[in-house]
């Protein structure tokens, strides 16, 4: 029996060939995640709801380059949302938000689908951000999950902007001597 | 391997550079200017799909959350709108057979191609001249690069040396956008192969033209869709 991500792998190409069905249950099994994946970047439910038909829309269309991205399939659907949506993000006019809101969710502890990103890759960056200090691990995840910029991540760190410059790009010197190890 | 040690600082700043454009902290201008970089680089495009991979481990935090159910809908919309109903071409045809991955003994070594070089091309002056590199689906194996030349009106395929089952063959196949996969017949595995297109095809062949190989039943698939699963595939560039 096929793992939950060769099955996913499969749904892909078959969309690149245009099988509507497969497309339509890639969908089924994977919209979840995206949806939450756009609702925590564009934290606007309407906003999500739009940019999730996008993605899909990308999806189709971009079905075909998956299989050279060196993604695993779920992280390749992710990257599609999540890019789309910091696109989105870099779009938006300037709005002033409150920082509360974007408080971390509890982790709630993985589900089948987020077990299939892989517990080997989660391992190994979790392990990589816990050598670094709290705040600079916060900030790097931000930067990934949240979609922060580094003008949103001085200000929830109080910060000036140099400094979130400097402490970002000292953590991903030894993020990458950790992840080459 | 310490930072410190004897990189250059272009190595160092550029490693910098490419793990904030995966984390998308770049600004607009300097975000295009790193793509640009990144596609005429093959060095920043590892570094890249290096980044890529590792911070993907984080993508088990994003949480769950069904959207409402009439996305789906407004998706097909977006994508088939402006197309008359045909498309139901896939969904009345009998399903892939799934077939272990592991059971195709297809091994195919590939041939030297540069199929990511961005050579600017004048249509004027060349005929256009498209490559394709069909890369293995997961465990297939199979890896076979594709040439299509406008002036001769013809596609060549090179394949690996390698193996299919004998009671196999594989298929070509050539998708352009939305419309269904049109077979350009059975190929074999060891010997190069030319296609001469017929005028469809050849009005049809253009950047972007995704080429599929099938593993079908010896002959091909004889209902003229596509009925094993897909073993490599690739869209075409200009070179």
């Amino acid at each position: 029996m096929q793992s939950a991500s060769a099955e996913i792998a499969g749904l892909i190409s078959r969309t690149a060939l245009r099988d509507r069905a497969a497309f339509r249950d890639l969908y089924g099994r994977t919209s979840a995640k995206l949806f939450g994946v756009c609702l925590r970047i564009l934290r606007d439910r309407t906003e999500a709801e739009e940019a999730l038909q996008e993605v899909y829309v990308k999806v189709w269309q971009r079905a075909d380059r998956y299989v050279q991205s060196g993604f695993s399939p779920i992280s390749w659907l992710v990257a599609v949302a999540r890019n789309h949506c910091l696109d989105l993000l870099r779009a938006r006019k300037p709005v002033s938000e409150d920082l509360d809101l974007a408080l971390e969710v509890a982790d709630t502890g993985p589900t089948p689908e987020q077990a299939a990103v892989g517990s080997g890759e989660r391992a190994r960056i979790d392990g990589c951000l816990d050598q670094l200090d709290g705040d600079k691990a916060d900030a790097v995840r931000g930067a990934y999950l949240d979609g922060y910029s580094y003008e949103e991540l001085a200000e929830r760190h109080s910060v000036p902007l140099n400094t979130m410059r400097t402490w970002l790009r000292r953590s991903l010197i030894r993020l990458r001597e950790c992840l080459s190890a | 391997m310490s930072m410190d040690d004897d990189r250059s600082d272009a190595g160092h700043e550029d490693s910098l550079l490419v793990a904030e454009f995966a984390l998308g902290l770049l600004s607009a201008g300097e975000h295009e200017r790193m793509a640009r970089r990144i596609a005429a680089e093959p060095a920043l495009r590892a570094e890249l799909r290096m980044w890529n991979q590792r911070l993907a481990g984080l993508d088990a935090q994003f949480e769950e959350q069904a959207p409402p159910s009439h996305v789906f809908s407004r998706v097909e919309q977006r994508i088939f709108a402006t197309r008359a109903a045909g498309g139901g071409w896939w969904n009345s045809l009998a399903l892939w057979r799934s077939v272990a991955m592991g059971s195709l003994a297809v091994a195919v070594v590939a041939i030297g191609v540069n199929v990511m070089r961005p050579a600017p091309v004048d249509p004027e002056q060349f005929a256009t001249q498209l490559v394709a590199a069909l890369q293995s689906q997961e465990g297939s194996g199979v890896e076979f690069v594709a040439l299509y030349d406008q002036a001769t009106g013809s596609v060549r395929l090179t394949a690996l040396s390698g193996e299919v089952a004998p009671d196999r063959d594989l298929e070509l196949w050539y998708i352009k956008g939305d419309e269904p996969a049109v077979s350009m017949g059975v190929v074999p595995l060891d010997q190069r192969t030319e296609i001469d297109l017929d005028a469809t095809a050849r009005e049809k062949f253009g950047e972007g033209i995704i080429l599929a190989l099938t593993l079908e039943q010896k002959g091909g698939s004889p209902t003229g869709v596509a009925q094993g699963p897909i073993v490599a595939v690739g869209a075409a560039t200009p070179i």
